[in-house]
């Protein structure tokens, strides 16, 4: 099962020059591999450790978190809209699964 | 009558003594913001220095206080497990080469790293933060300069246990 990621831009269609955010949430539970079960054995770590953007094949910013960042994590953009493009972003986790997605944006 | 001498003289210098040195810390404070910024609650500057050598190979001395990066982030969080932290900086595009979170107490004092690469100095997420401690956010710019900016969390119920 590969990692479900959602890319959304705000605004959707931005005008030529404006600034666009744009926002990625990954649907994983970042287990830091400090937290116990019920049963006090700890869970392993698993969390997402790599995080590629790229805009037309160009990386345009890449994300190392660490276990400090959230379950379900949130990472959030802004770049100046020149151009409408496909925005695709990569994600790895430390058991190997990676995860996909491409969105366009459109220039209004 | 010596005797009495002796403690008029005691007061005066214990008086001077006082006024001086409380003098002495609030110019030291006024002087040097990182010096004041000390003053965060819940802060452990060992184990960020850890953090800070392992991932960028300098220490704590070697940043600066800048209010070109402005760090936006709760004062107190109810669930330390989902602290959303915001980052800008006021610099051009092509000077900020990457971005780093800290936080003092957590086991692993590195939140998150971003490397940009063109886009807008800008980065948001959300963040765990073990208990209580100041949130860092340190912007490398490419001419080798490292600008802080810090405040502290309170945290409620912490986020990595």
């Amino acid at each position: 099962m590969s990692i479900n990621i959602l890319v959304r831009f705000t605004p959707a269609r931005p005008k030529a020059g404006e600034e666009v955010r744009i926002q990625v949430v990954v649907q994983h539970p970042m287990e830091p591999g400090t937290r116990r079960d019920a049963s006090g054995n700890l869970i392993p770590a698993n969390y997402i450790n790599d995080v590629v953007v790229t805009m037309d094949g160009q990386p345009i910013a890449q994300v190392k978190p660490g276990p400090g960042t959230s379950a379900n994590p949130l990472f959030a953009f802004k770049m100046k809209a020149t151009k409408s493009g496909q925005v695709k972003v990569t994600c790895k986790d430390l058991n190997g699964q990676t995860g996909e997605r491409t969105a366009d944006l459109t220039l209004a | 009558m010596r005797k009495q001498e002796v403690k008029v003289v005691d007061r005066r210098t214990f008086v001077k003594a006082s006024v001086g040195a409380l003098a002495g810390t609030l110019l030291a404070n006024r002087l040097n913001p990182a010096l004041a910024q000390g003053a965060l609650e819940g802060e452990d500057l060992a184990n960020l220095e850890k953090g800070l050598r392992q991932v960028l190979g300098k220490g704590f001395r070697d940043l600066t206080v800048s209010p070109q990066v402005r760090l936006v982030a709760p004062t107190i969080a109810e669930s330390g497990a989902n602290v959303p932290v915001e980052i800008e900086a006021n610099l051009p595009a092509d000077q900020v080469k990457a971005i780093h979170c800290f936080s003092d107490k957590n086991a692993n004092p590195l939140l998150f790293s971003v490397i940009l690469n063109g886009i807008l100095p800008y980065y948001a997420t959300r963040v765990r933060v073990a208990e209580t401690a100041p949130v860092r956010a340190v912007v490398e710019t490419k001419d080798g300069r490292l600008l802080l900016a810090s405040q502290s969390v309170r945290v409620t119920v912490g986020g990595c246990g």
